[in-house]
């Protein structure tokens, strides 16, 4: 059994996903293309939301297509609640139903606060947090009502671990784990879960500022002296989707090579 | 705010497919959804039940309606300040309760009744009216 996601049939352990229907926000790169990736060739119907790189949505969509899974792609801004509540009912309109939400899509912003601008505090609350708060309030009426449902979110390290100009970003994935513990317990009993997953330092487009500027300092403080890569993120996600994680609700699952521990 | 009356003909009209959508949203049977059931005190709703309950009505009659609306309504032209003290409704506000929830029993409406219990009183009926308000702000 391959640790390539691109390894479709291969599973031989039935997680209970195919033929389900996952929404993924930020869809088109980093961790949330994994997660598509990796959903799409469990047998996922895969839709995700991309902000602004239509050329990158559209690899992910005919890389996944070609592989023989099914996926779309829509462009929505998570800020925009009217826009969200409109796509999300467009999904459920054409496949009947959401089984699985992952909130992925976030944007650092970092700089000590003196130099943050209102608008770099405003727009990374906007978008990690408010657009949380918005398709997770679209998607679960929708579970509510078919009593099922799972959802993951997407926190980090930082809301755990104080990092240096990382102040906004911080305090919203600080929220996004609070928002989590509180959702677990307003939809448990709807049968919906609600958790959370907390990757470290990834190798993405997004951590690359990060990685350039301290890359032996970081190192330093990961127990295994790596960085993750975007598909092990990708299948703590699975996990909480899938049917393995039945029974488990408001956690948050660390995927960081032991960055907390030191 | 005054309304044209809601007639018995038009909640006979409503009512089966409300009572369905009740018995649906609660998993209950649809012969306890009786017009004078009361969702929380008879049939077990939560909180969280009337928020499905709305969103299936919207989607079972095509009408809006707004969060926060039935509440909102309940109260009608009271000021906040007047319908409620310290979270207990007042007796301005049981007043204008008895009205605007004509089919709940009245002994059902008693002081102390704390302000956060007025969705307590919702009856089937209750729900059916509130339907037709949504289909009559449709139709204007």
């Amino acid at each position: 059994m391959g640790h390539d996601a691109a390894a479709p049939r291969s599973m031989a352990i039935d997680s209970g996903l195919a033929g389900k229907v996952a929404l993924i926000s930020g869809g088109s790169r980093g961790i949330g293309r994994s997660v598509v990736e990796l959903f799409a060739a469990d047998g996922v119907d895969v839709v995700f939301f991309y902000r602004d790189n239509a050329a990158a949505a559209q690899e992910v969509v005919h890389g996944v297509q070609t592989a023989g899974g099914k996926c779309q792609a829509l462009q929505v801004d998570v800020t925009d609640a009217a826009a969200v509540a409109a796509a999300v009912d467009q999904v459920v309109e054409s496949r009947g139903r959401i089984d699985v939400l992952v909130n992925n899509a976030g944007i650092v912003r970092d700089n000590l606060l003196g130099m943050l601008e209102d608008e770099d505090i405003r727009v990374v609350l906007d978008t990690n947090v408010g657009g949380v708060f918005n398709l997770t309030r679209a998607v679960s009426r929708h579970m509510i009502s078919k009593r099922s449902g799972r959802i993951v979110n997407l926190s980090s390290v930082a809301a755990g671990k104080g990092g240096r100009g990382q102040s906004n970003y911080a305090a919203s994935k600080g929220a996004i784990e609070a928002f989590t513990r509180a959702m677990a317990v307003e939809l448990a009993s709807r049968k919906i879960t609600v958790n959370c997953v907390a990757p470290g330092v990834i190798e993405t487009e997004m951590s690359q500022a990060v990685r350039d500027l301290a890359d032996e300092q970081i190192k330093a403080r990961i127990l295994l002296r790596r960085y993750g890569q975007a598909q092990d993120v990708a299948h703590a996600v699975w996990f909480l989707a899938s049917r393995f994680a039945d029974y488990i609700t408001g956690e948050v699952l660390h995927v960081d090579g032991g960055f907390k521990m030191e | 705010m005054s309304e044209q009356a809601i007639t018995q003909a038009e909640i006979d009209a409503v009512f089966p497919k409300v009572a369905q959508v009740v018995a649906d949203a609660l998993g209950c049977e649809l012969d306890e959804v009786t017009p004078k059931a009361s969702l929380i005190a008879d049939l077990d709703a939560e909180s969280i039940d009337f928020l499905d309950l709305v969103f299936r009505l919207e989607k079972g009659f095509g009408v809006k309606i707004p969060r926060g609306k039935i509440v909102e309504d309940a109260r009608g032209p009271l000021p906040e300040a007047e319908f409620e003290r310290k979270g207990v409704v007042t007796e301005a506000g049981l007043a204008r309760l008895r009205e605007f929830l004509s089919e709940v029993p009245a002994d059902r409406i008693k002081t102390p009744l704390k302000a956060g219990d007025v969705p307590r009183l919702f009856t089937t009926e209750t729900f059916c009216k509130v339907v037709i308000r949504a289909q009559r702000a449709a139709a204007a």
